[in-house]
């Protein structure tokens, strides 16, 4: 235990390196967001003035979307990176030394989770030079970033357990199909009041549209929305139960 | 009279269903020795390396390195071995030197231990130049020579070598060599495994013949080529195994459980 902390501190150092090198490489999965928001907010605009559209502009009402959207494409490659270190022969460098092997995994989570929060940054400072403005002010961001820690967090880790179990970067990669359905199965797009009632019913039954409504509430409306903690649960909740089965499939592997 | 630094006894490993890899392979090598373990390809040899180091769990038997079981004392037993791979594994993007401090890092060591292992093994493997150079920009026989320094940067008393010299060019070949030798020399343990018959005459003062998961022969290459009357150790090999391609086993290790289902 006495180097389980410092073990965990040089891979997560390690794993943070190698995902800014090349800068570039981060620019491809901020591009879908910033792509579908920009269209969307200036195509869709008129949409605000639907009947039953809460009393903000469109471009408001979608930002928490291309946020979360951000972090939803780039988490899934941890999977791809663990995939490489096993293939690679990195991975039994790291098993045959005296370390904490926990701290492998845990390592990455401190990767996605330092990747979720550039890549969040990058995204708020586009969001507020278009416009957008943040209702819960300062305390808001850090809250949002709270819960799109978690998420990322917790996703990743459904690739990594993927990457542990077949080893196969490119059934890996094919996780990234996931994003599509539980990104449109949510409020993303609309309200849930103006949602036909079947597909309302959908959106309750998939965790992203919490967090999309969490994130929604603290940029439109301050702190005080129920949908904040529920957000945090569903976040919460998915850390917790994913981090668990990756540290159960890595122990699983390692046998 | 040199300790014994591996004991290995009765080592086994079946895969399910029922195909033995190695079936009750006992050898021991001693405290400084050169050993060579040789075998056709799937004869086991890999199998058999992998499970000294723990890397592969054995079906049954013992393994013990520096008088330690290695099921039982993993982390000293790690203390003390460096591993050079068949798969060099190297960080693209990362430098000889960030990759070095990292591993000396991970294996516990100070600071100022871990610069001057650096100095030292980059100036062995003759890469004081391009330290600073991201890895991905190395050739071949850059990569494995940096991948030796890597193994040793804590120093072991045991370097395993699974084939150290696989597509290297006869220049790179003798540099390699040279350095391992030179390592030796300095009392570390070297456990070899090579298909270079050269290499492993050149370099090992005893070695163990292995072919469909158990020990064929062993002894000096002086004793083996004498023992079975043959002008060289490839002759020694050839007359010892024979030809295994017929009934070479498929790779139950591989990584992707797709391609170990369907084999």
């Amino acid at each position: 235990m006495n180097t389980f902390f410092s073990d965990w501190y040089y891979l997560s150092i390690r794993n943070i390196k190698l995902i800014w090198r090349p800068i570039m490489a981060l620019i491809p999965s901020l591009f879908m967001p910033i792509f579908f928001f920009a269209v969307n907010s200036l195509s869709l605009s008129a949409f605000a003035k639907v009947p039953g559209f809460p009393n903000v502009s469109y471009k408001d009402f979608i930002a928490p979307v291309a946020i979360f959207t951000a972090i939803f494409f780039s988490a899934g490659n941890a999977g791809i990176e663990l995939v490489q270190d096993i293939t690679g022969g990195y991975l039994k460098k790291l098993i045959i030394m005296p370390i904490n092997k926990l701290a492998i995994v845990l390592a990455k989570l401190v990767e996605v989770a330092f990747q979720s929060i550039m890549q969040g940054l990058i995204m708020l400072v586009l969001l507020l030079l278009w416009g957008v403005h943040f209702h819960s002010g300062i305390l808001g961001v850090f809250t949002i970033f709270g819960i799109l820690v978690l998420f990322a967090m917790g996703w990743s880790c459904i690739s990594m357990i993927i990457a542990l179990r077949a080893q196969n970067a490119r059934l890996v990669q094919s996780m990234f199909l996931l994003v599509f359905p539980l990104l449109s199965i949510t409020t993303s797009a609309a309200p849930r009041a103006l949602l036909p009632h079947t597909f309302a019913v959908a959106t309750d039954y998939n965790p992203v549209t919490y967090i999309i409504e969490a994130i929604r509430a603290l940029v439109l409306n301050g702190f005080g929305d129920p949908a904040i903690t529920k957000g945090f649960i569903a976040a919460g909740t998915m850390f917790v139960v994913l981090v668990t089965l990756t540290v159960i499939s890595f122990r699983k592997t390692l046998k | 009279m040199s300790k014994n630094i591996i004991e290995v006894k009765n080592l086994v490993k079946t895969y399910p269903p029922d195909v033995k890899a190695v079936q009750g392979v006992t050898f021991d090598v001693k405290e400084g020795e050169f050993f060579g373990f040789l075998g056709p390809n799937g004869a086991g040899k890999s199998t058999t390396m992998n499970m000294l180091v723990n890397l592969v769990k054995k079906t049954s038997g013992s393994v013990k390195i520096d008088g330690l079981e290695v099921d039982q004392n993993l982390d000293e037993v790690y203390k003390r071995v460096g591993f050079a791979m068949q798969e060099v594994g190297l960080d693209e993007v990362a430098t000889a030197r960030e990759m070095m401090q990292l591993h000396g890092r991970l294996y516990h060591l100070q600071p100022a231990e871990i610069d001057a292992q650096i100095k030292k093994l980059l100036k062995l493997v003759e890469l004081e130049k391009v330290a600073d150079k991201f890895t991905s920009t190395y050739s071949g026989g850059m990569r494995r020579r940096f991948d030796l320094a890597l193994s040793l940067i804590h120093n072991p008393k045991i370097l395993f070598l699974d084939e150290p010299t696989q597509g290297l060019d006869p220049h790179a070949r003798q540099l390699i060599w040279g350095h391992i030798k030179n390592l030796n020399k300095q009392g570390m343990t070297i456990f070899l495994t090579t298909h270079f018959m050269d290499e492993a005459e050149q370099l090992c003062e005893r070695i163990a013949i292995m072919d469909k998961g158990v020990i064929v022969t062993e002894g000096s290459p002086a004793e083996l080529m004498k023992k079975h009357d043959a002008k060289n150790l490839e002759e020694v090999f050839l007359k010892t195994t024979g030809s295994n391609l017929a009934n070479e086993e498929v790779n139950n290790n591989a990584a992707d459980p797709y391609i170990r289902a369907r084999q």
